[in-house]
């Protein structure tokens, strides 16, 4: 939804103060050949801050995601964050033409160590840069991060994109969720769309990612005349689901009560059928005009709480068949209004 | 989590079974098969084994339904399964071709009519792989003995993994092209090798000794 959302903010949102914090709950739309790949149509919930670049606006993103996902439920939840900025400013320092910087960020996609390390040095990578490359692949918290540094002006952008990590941990550290946000330089995605962070979210018990975002700076001036930095994420609710049930979680069933009502006499079903629905009862009426035996079995496959059995009028007792119990008794339609608002 | 054992999907039967099973075997990994168990122990306690159709392990690791397999690289490519291939054991060495009868009209790929019939156990790779060259093919899907197809009149190409040629000398086919080399494939789910990351890169470097 950050496509919609960025055209929202840059043409009905001008003057909004800023930071913009926005958030979704909607289905989006994807088209893809391959059917192992995600569906066309899910649910997707995120959230966007848009207007400021700051570690702070980032950690609170990550705070966002990980609270998010503590709270429906999930446990082991862990955050893997690579730096797309960090990875462009590498490839151009090293003088990469588009082939070979594909090639890079097919090999850590791939997380082949050995590929890249022979690439590189056929390709007559600086020796120093080709440890910063393999050094990063290897980093795994953050603070390791901090320990890489390239001398010389032509790396000024990757030492200030190092520096600006190495600010995000100390507010991850800050909100308490450092230990599970993990540094991974394999995540390469769409790093033409991304300007800062990247990151997915995942559990160990789901072999899918849960979700993810990052910092993109410059998509939002894409969609009109403002230039603003953003940065969000997205969740897909279909995995979060997967990922509960995977977890043993037991997601809760409906609790409305069901009612049908059946009778030889159509004005006293109706009137009844009516004062159930009035009631907030989920209430039909038997249309059929089968036995009653076979509107029981009817209730009894269809997960129906009681079946009604209404006499010629409202004003008598009705009698009120219990599906699950199979106990049938007579009560005064009134009255067992009356029990079911005490349940509903 | 770290009483949770990693799970490896192998091949269950034909030629990739058991090199599979020897390729672990030289890491340490020595599977117990029992019979009428689907998950079988072996000698690592962290590991434990299942069995099952080579063309279904690409899935599953995608899914992560097992964190590991071992299958084949087409294989991984057909089903369009998006997991991280660790290691080229280098066994089950094929090539992916597109074939005629040897009494065909057609000498390469470039002579390939519009709307020919093309059969094959492939039909991803060899969609993609048509387009690839501006042909409009029909891809007709058949699981195995694509070879047949052209003997029924079913399909003038098809398109099929040999090794030896063996198959395609028998049916008098004749190669056109060639597709890919495959070759079989470590291959491990993405979350998986977040959670388990020190154990595999040590089983990788057990299994990459051992090849070498």
């Amino acid at each position: 939804m950050t496509a919609p959302v960025a055209r929202i903010v840059t043409t009905r949102m001008p003057s909004a103060p800023e930071p913009i914090r926005l958030f979704y709950v909607n289905n989006v739309f994807r088209y893809s050949q391959s059917y192992l790949k995600r569906e066309r149509e899910f649910c997707q919930a995120g959230v966007e801050l848009v207007g400021c670049n700051t570690p702070e606006a980032d950690a609170e993103i990550l705070a966002l995601l990980i609270s998010s996902l503590k709270q429906v439920g999930l446990q082991d939840v862990r955050i893997d964050l690579g730096h797309a900025s960090l990875l462009k400013d590498l490839m151009n320092a090293a003088g990469l033409d588009e082939q070979q910087k594909v090639s890079v960020q097919s090999l850590l996609a791939c997380r082949d160590a050995v590929g890249l390390k022979k690439f590189m040095e056929q390709n007559s990578f600086p020796s120093n840069l080709r440890d910063a490359f393999l050094q990063l692949s290897r980093c795994r918290k953050l603070d390791e991060v901090s320990s890489i540094s390239l001398n010389g002006s032509k790396y000024d952008r990757v030492n200030k994109q190092l520096e600006s990590l190495m600010e995000l941990q100390e507010t991850l550290a800050d909100y308490r969720i450092d230990e599970i946000v993990f540094f991974d330089f394999s995540l390469t995605k769409k790093i033409e769309y991304y300007t800062g962070m990247v990151f997915e979210a995942s559990v160990p018990n789901l072999g899918l990612p849960l979700g993810g975002g990052g910092r993109y700076d410059n998509f939002i001036e894409k969609f009109g005349k403002l230039k603003l930095p953003a940065t969000g994420f997205a969740l897909e609710i279909g995995k979060l689901l997967q990922a509960l049930t995977a977890q043993g979680f037991e997601l809760p069933e409906a609790t409305e009560t069901k009612v049908i009502v059946a009778s030889t006499f159509r004005e006293a079903a109706v009137e009844a059928v009516k004062a159930l629905r009035e009631a907030g009862v989920i209430a039909s009426l038997e249309v059929t005009r089968r036995s009653l035996e076979k509107t029981l079995e009817y209730g009894k496959f269809t997960e129906t709480d009681y079946v009604v059995f209404v006499g010629s009028s409202v004003e008598s007792p009705v009698t009120v068949y219990d599906i699950k119990s199979n106990i049938s008794r007579n009560v005064m339609l009134k009255t067992f209004l009356g029990e079911l608002g005490g349940q509903a | 989590m770290n009483s949770k054992k990693i799970r490896i999907a192998i091949p269950n039967k034909g030629r990739l079974k058991e090199p599979s099973l020897e390729a672990l075997a030289r890491a340490g990994i020595e599977v117990l098969e029992e019979d009428r168990a689907y998950v079988s122990r072996t000698s690592d306690p962290r590991f434990e084994a299942i069995f099952a159709r080579a063309n279904d392990i690409p899935v599953y690791v995608h899914y992560g339904a097992v964190d590991l397999g071992i299958t084949g690289h087409d294989l991984i490519l057909e089903r369009g399964a998006d997991v991280l291939e660790l290691l080229d054991l280098e066994f089950g060495n094929c090539t992916l071709v597109v074939a005629v009868p040897e009494d065909s009209q057609i000498e390469s790929v470039s002579d390939v009519p519009a709307l020919a019939r093309v059969a094959t156990g492939f039909p991803n790779i060899t969609r993609s792989f048509f387009e690839n060259c501006g042909k409009q093919v029909e891809v007709l899907e058949v699981s195995g003995t694509a070879e047949l197809a052209p003997k029924l009149g079913l399909a003038q190409i098809i398109v099929d993994i040999t090794s030896t040629g063996e198959t395609l000398r028998q049916n008098k086919l004749r190669i056109i092209g060639s597709i890919l080399e495959s070759t079989s494939r470590l291959a491990c789910n993405k979350i998986a090798y977040r959670t388990f990351e020190k154990q595999i890169t040590e089983l990788l470097a057990r299994m990459r000794g051992g090849t070498e």
